[in-house]
């Protein structure tokens, strides 16, 4: 049942949002077993780039290839097996007990899937065992986070997507989930997370991808990304960025 | 068994045995096993009353009920919003629409298909003029801004209409039309609105997954695979052909597609397609004990089945608010 690993690769890719294009030639390969981070200030394109990925906005010019194969090709109920998204803001609408708002992410497999056996396996994996029966609208912000990451997780897709994940958590949180994703990566999937916090991008991801309206300004692996001239320039401010250990210690210090 | 599925399965139960108190309910007094056994050929007065009058009406209080019920969960769970009823969409409008102007010329009693058919029509027609307005690609918000919208200008017409109503007795039986009613409806009503109801069902049982995927949210529905139009044009046209149908027989019947899904919610843990089946027996169950009520109600004038619901709805949402006040979730 389990996916195979999967390499995902833009080509030329443009993206459009009311008419306006917001991602303009774009390129890119990620890899299974890489976890990039893709990074840049507001209205970057960040969002947009993620739902493309995604197949939630099309293409409005270039390609996005799912190994061999033009994603726009595949049919939407297999897209959805390969690629799982987890929005920036997701607000369940009904008060889901928890394991049926996991089992959601198994829409796109039907009724061919061990429903229990699998989003016992999700909850496992983000340690939210304990409650599965309770209310999603009565969870904490982190209790939230975790139990969205077992619905993306539970259909065990290839390729992961997710939109400013350690938004609004608390720090153990936000380690708790990075750990995740990086679990993810090294079990071989392709993991691709926007983020702001470019510490955590330093310390958990392989390739950073740095967005500046709309274009790849840059990509890399951390320390050839996040060196403080670019990243002063790119967000327009001054910055300090110590490199200790291989982890990024990041000091904004003003507006420029 | 949990008592969630307790209560469904009492909901099953229930319905036959309001069945046979429905038909039991009138100003006459029948034989009800004699009438029952004579079948529906059966000669005398009872039989007649029973096949010709009780059984259909009842029926139809079960069919309209249904169609209510479950466009209103569909409703709901496409908006994403637990006070949304079919209503919302123009559907009722349109179909009240085509039905006072044809009550208007009096026109209405030409033939006894005539209104319903045309009111079907203008429940479809307003449900187009929603999906025009709101344009390619369409958000659910901004179906529903359409959906007001366009309900706004077809209340507009209908308060237009009953300004220049040619006479008294026209405006009487607009209103009262509007307040809905199962009275004096027979076979020819129930044929001919069952089918739409019907095909609305399946429409709404097929969109099921993307009434599940949706309470995700668009984006993450569209992930899932629930993107394009196709989704949510079903639901659309099964809210259309199913409450377009129901009010086209019986008028305007308010409160069930609001109330009946919110009572069943938790029996089906909160699934929005589970919800659709559930919501259908439970309005069919709600409107049958409705009419009992209309039957058995001794006065001058005859109670209006539209009436009725809103006197148990408004209640409900007063009970509603009071007691997620207590729980604090609202």
């Amino acid at each position: 049942m389990r996916n195979s690993t999967l390499v995902v690769s833009c080509h030329g890719l443009a993206v459009e949002r009311r008419r306006e294009r917001v991602i303009e030639g774009f390129s890119c390969r990620l890899q299974p077993g890489e976890l990039t981070a893709v990074v840049g200030p507001n209205g970057a394109g960040k969002s947009s780039l993620l739902q493309a990925l995604a197949g939630v906005l099309s293409p409005a010019a270039g390609r996005i290839d799912f190994g061999e194969l033009d994603s726009a090709a595949i049919p939407v109920a297999r897209r959805a097996q390969l690629c799982a998204y987890l929005p920036q803001a997701e607000v369940p609408a009904w008060s889901l007990a928890v394991r049926d708002f996991v089992a959601l992410g198994l829409l796109p497999w039907g009724k061919r899937v061990d429903r229990q056996r699998r989003v016992a396996a999700a909850l496992r994996q983000v340690d939210a065992r304990g409650f599965s029966e309770r209310p999603v609208t009565q969870l904490s912000g982190g209790e939230l986070r975790r139990v969205q990451l077992a619905r993306l997780l539970v259909g065990e897709a290839p390729f992961l997507v997710a939109d400013e994940p350690t938004a609004a958590l608390d720090i153990r949180h936000q380690l708790q989930l990075m750990q995740n994703f990086r679990r993810q990566a090294d079990s071989g999937r392709t993991v691709v997370l926007a983020l702001h916090d470019l510490a955590l991008a330093a310390r958990y991801c392989d390739r950073i991808l740095l967005l500046e309206r709309g274009r790849l300004r840059a990509e890399g692996v951390p320390a050839d990304v996040l060196k403080p001239e670019l990243i002063g320039e790119v967000y327009g401010i001054s910055c300090e960025l110590r490199w200790r250990d291989g982890v990024a210690d990041f000091v904004p210090l003003d507006l420029l | 068994m949990n008592r969630s599925n307790a209560i469904l399965t009492l909901i099953v139960l229930a319905l036959p045995l309001a069945l046979i108190g429905a038909l039991a309910s009138g100003p006459v007094t029948i034989d009800l096993g004699s009438a029952l056994a004579s079948g529906w050929r059966g000669e005398g007065s009872d039989a007649v009353i029973l096949w010709q009058l009780r059984m259909p009406r009842a029926l139809l209080a079960m069919v309209v009920g249904a169609a209510l019920g479950m466009g209103g969960a569909a409703m709901q769970g496409m908006l994403r919003n637990p006070l949304a009823e079919p209503a919302l969409l123009g559907v009722s409008s349109g179909a009240a629409l085509a039905a006072i102007l044809l009550l208007y010329y009096g026109l209405a009693w030409q033939a006894g298909w005539l209104l319903p058919l045309l009111a079907i029509g203008g429940a479809f027609a307003a449900v187009a003029c929603v999906w025009l307005l709101a344009g390619r690609g369409a958000s659910a918000s901004r179906l529903v801004l359409a959906g007001v919208a366009i309900n706004a200008f077809l209340s507009a017409l209908m308060a237009l209409a009953l300004n220049y109503a040619p006479s008294m007795f026209a405006m009487q039986e607009i209103v009262f039309w509007l307040l809905g009613s199962l009275a004096n409806r027979g076979w020819d009503q129930l044929l001919l609105a069952f089918p739409f109801v019907a095909v609305g069902a399946l429409l709404l049982f097929s969109g099921r997954n993307y009434l599940r995927a949706l309470s995700l949210g668009e984006a993450s529905a569209v992930s899932l695979g629930y993107g394009g139009r196709r989704y949510p044009l079903a639901i659309l046209l099964g809210i259309a052909a199913a409450v377009g149908a129901a009010v086209a027989v019986a008028g305007t019947i308010g409160f069930i597609g609001l109330v009946v899904p919110h009572l069943v919610r938790p029996l089906v843990r909160q699934d929005p397609g589970r919800l659709l089946w559930a919501s259908a027996l439970a309005g069919a169950l709600l409107l049958l004990l409705a009419d009992i009520l209309v039957l058995n109600f001794i006065g001058a004038q005859e109670l209006r089945i539209g009436a009725v619901t809103a006197f148990i709805g408004a209640p409900f949402f007063f009970w509603l608010i009071v007691s997620a006040r207590r729980a604090g979730t609202l």
